[in-house]
């Protein structure tokens, strides 16, 4: 127990030290000492001050949020289909965001352009979560129907190989330019996210994420098997119908603000119980959470790192970079 | 001060930085109906549906439209001033004239601005590799321009830390996440357009535009009479040719076959340069998608073959054998846009055309009726040139 207090404060200090680096790296030359000023008041430069505080801060506290996101709904999906390859993806949920988005960006410029431009910059992320809840509508749909749980995984998949099929069509049709926009929108992206949007996304992934802990006992009872915790007395149902609605708002929500992120979601559990030695929800969940956060912030810091004056999109460094780490994992501990 | 309140600025020190670099008073006039003096003089715009330039005494008003709507609502509204203690209505931009730095987001710009001679203004770009334009390309070297990174997603720190005076990016039908960031940060971005424009003279038109933002009206209204008058000559001279020769356009992208729809910028080209095209009556302003087969069933018999990608016949032949049943590789009559390319990809057809319309129509004209213009030589385009097929 004492072992597992003291990684707990070796994560939260590695996630302070990365909040910190993420804050102070970026591609316009400041100085740490500039940027300690205009973070705890002003540097004296307006532009220096806007990058800190209405750039950098808000990109860092967004990786934080999607890294812990990202992650909470991987785990989660992983404990409920009792498989190590599930992840946020797995429910169709990004891909119907991307749908959203998609369907936006192609329709952009004919008659719906009105509504469109009164939302704003809101509307792709609105577009995006459309996509994501008529994807888990259809899924909570069908789980009311069905009681196998990896029947629901299967037909989840089925829904986003449908929805990218969708996209696909859709990108056939479009121009050049919108195609760009909506490829650009694949890349990911944690920069896009403004003290405007911050409160409706942490208002998702919060409320995901307290439901979450309070179902710690539920979903530790589901890694036995639904038959025995059913025995336990668990409302299978109802608990499945938690777990894919908090999975799937956070995914979306997330996938809404930032764009598509890979790799964190399915990695950081197996990653969370590699370090802890546990699958207890208890320890594991919290731990997905600050690990998630952590590898998001490094891996915002490795994609400001210019190449030919472009930066990385965050959507390849996670899998670039977050690979080579968990393989070392696999190969000290010779499993996950 | 050349400031309006900005719902947009969250924090009072981007908005006294913005008081300390610009002079005009913060326009609270509401004698004048809705803030605007009287209206003198407007700006005579003959092709371009895209904006007005409106003078009003001490300042000026520049007023991009909204392409998406039908009513021409203002996509963006500007208001120029020369003098610190001008009072500007609070509906716009604010703006001091002229500019000294700019960041440029889109290339086709940089030929008005060369054409302007205000280049040196240029403190960023993106997509610096693509980049055709030589006296850029050394700047960029020198250090003196910075190159941005993706069009579609510039570095908006180092945008932020060239601190321009205002940010040419072109606008789509959406707001994109690099124009909200750099307007909640205060900069003003002036919105590129000129590419919804469907004719070449009202797309080079818009170096009226940007001439109003370096003060600079006159020398873009005798520059672009200059372009107009070239062009209209030439056009004047191709409506005589006895026989309209046949064209065709685009090239095989992956299967599918881009070719310009009736209503586009290529269709008007083809029209002005005397050509017969066949989706000339077509009512569609981008680009129609057609498989090989109807490409060619309806313009096997086309005689000429503009846009083609290849820079050979060989390389057209192994691309796909059914090429060479087009009537226009034939006659060998094709030709390419590579006329002015760089070994990284950039391509002066992408640039400089866009500002010299007469050129273009020349181009086209020396193609296909090469007696109208016997000194003439291609400036963009360029015949394929006869080489046998490389050894597989």
């Amino acid at each position: 127990m004492k072992n597992k207090t003291a990684i707990f404060i070796f994560l939260f200090a590695l996630l302070l030290l990365a909040f910190i680096s993420d804050i102070f790296t970026g591609n316009a030359s400041i100085s740490v000492r500039e940027a300690w000023a205009a973070l705890f008041g002003t540097s004296g430069d307006a532009i220096t001050d806007e990058i800190i505080l209405n750039y950098r801060l808000p990109k860092a506290i967004t990786a934080v949020i999607a890294g812990s996101a990202l992650s909470l709904s991987g785990l989660l999906m992983q404990t409920l289909f009792r498989n190590p390859l599930a992840g946020p993806d797995v429910l169709g949920v990004s891909a119907g965001a991307g749908l959203g988005v998609a369907l936006l960006t192609m329709l952009s410029g004919t008659v719906v352009y009105p509504i469109i431009s009164s939302l704003g910059s809101m509307a792709q992320v609105i577009a995006a979560i459309a996509g994501a809840a008529l994807v888990l509508l259809l899924i909570l749909a069908v789980s009311a129907r069905i009681k196998d749980s990896i029947t629901i995984l299967v037909l989840g998949m089925i829904f986003g190989y449908v929805a990218s099929a969708m996209v696909t069509i859709l990108q056939s049709f479009a121009d050049p330019d919108s195609l760009k926009v909506f490829v650009t929108w694949t890349f990911g992206s944690l920069g896009g996210v403004t003290w405007g949007k911050m409160p409706l996304l942490l208002a998702f992934v919060l409320t995901g994420t307290a439901i979450a802990f309070f179902m710690q006992k539920a979903l530790n009872s589901l890694l036995l098997g639904e038959n025995y915790a059913a025995s336990a007395g668990l409302n299978i149902r109802r608990t499945r119908f938690l777990i894919i609605t908090i999975a799937a708002i956070t995914t979306g929500a997330v996938t809404a603000f930032t764009g598509p992120i890979a790799f964190v979601g399915v990695v950081i559990p197996h990653f969370a119980r590699a370090f802890f030695g546990t699958v207890n929800h208890k320890t594991i969940l919290p731990a997905t959470l600050l690990l998630g956060s952590i590898l998001m912030l490094v891996c915002d810091v490795v994609s400001q790192i210019p190449i030919t004056n472009r930066t990385l999109p965050i959507n390849a460094v996670t899998a670039i970079f977050g690979a080579p780490m968990i393989v070392w994992i696999v190969l000290k501990r010779k499993k996950l | 001060m050349c400031l309006k309140a900005n719902k947009h600025l969250p924090i009072h020190f981007v908005l006294s930085f913005f008081l300390l670099l610009w002079g005009c008073q913060s326009g609270q006039n509401r004698e004048k109906g809705d803030g605007e003096g009287e209206l003198l003089t407007s700006v005579t715009i003959g092709y371009a549906d895209g904006f007005s330039i409106d003078h009003f005494g001490e300042y000026t008003k520049v007023t991009i439209h909204n392409p998406w709507t039908k009513e021409k609502k203002p996509y963006a509204v500007y208001y120029l001033c020369k003098t610190d203690t001008t009072t500007l209505p609070p509906d716009g931009i604010p703006l001091k004239v002229p500019l000294s730095s700019l960041v440029v987001n889109t290339f086709s710009y940089f030929e008005f601005l060369r054409l302007l001679d205000e280049t040196d203004a240029i403190s960023g770009v993106t997509d610096g590799f693509r980049i055709y334009t030589p006296a850029i390309l050394h700047q960029i070297d020198k250090g003196e321009i910075v190159d941005l990174g993706d069009p579609f997603n510039p570095n908006v720190e180092r945008t932020m830390s060239l601190k321009p005076q205002a940010i040419i990016n072109s606008a789509y039908a959406q707001l994109d996440s690099y124009s909200e960031r750099l307007v909640q940060a205060g900069f003003p971005i002036i919105y590129s357009l000129e590419w919804m424009e469907k004719s070449p003279l009202a797309r080079a038109e818009w170096i009226k535009l940007i001439a109003a933002f370096f003060d600079k009206e006159a020398e873009a209204d005798s520059i672009f009479t200059a372009i107009e008058g070239r062009y209209l000559d030439l056009q004047a001279k191709v409506k005589d040719v006895p026989h309209q020769q046949s064209v065709m356009a685009g090239d095989n992208f992956q299967g599918t076959w881009y070719v310009p729809g009736g209503n586009s910028f290529n269709a008007t080209l083809f029209r002005d340069a005397g050509l017969d095209y066949r989706y000339r009556n077509n009512k569609e302003s981008g680009s129609i998608g057609l498989d090989i087969e109807s490409v060619l069933t309806q313009f096997g018999k086309a005689a000429f073959w503009i846009g083609c990608e290849a820079d050979t016949y060989g390389e057209l032949a192994e691309k796909d054998a059914k090429y060479l049943l087009l009537e226009s590789v034939k006659k060998r009559q094709v030709f390419n846009n590579h006329s002015r390319t760089t070994p990284s990809g950039g391509n002066d057809y992408f640039e400089s055309a866009i500002a010299n319309p007469d050129l273009i129509l020349s181009d086209l004209v020396k193609a296909a009726y090469p007696e109208l213009l016997p000194h003439y030589s291609f400036t963009y385009i360029q015949p394929l040139e006869e080489e046998a097929a490389r050894e597989k």
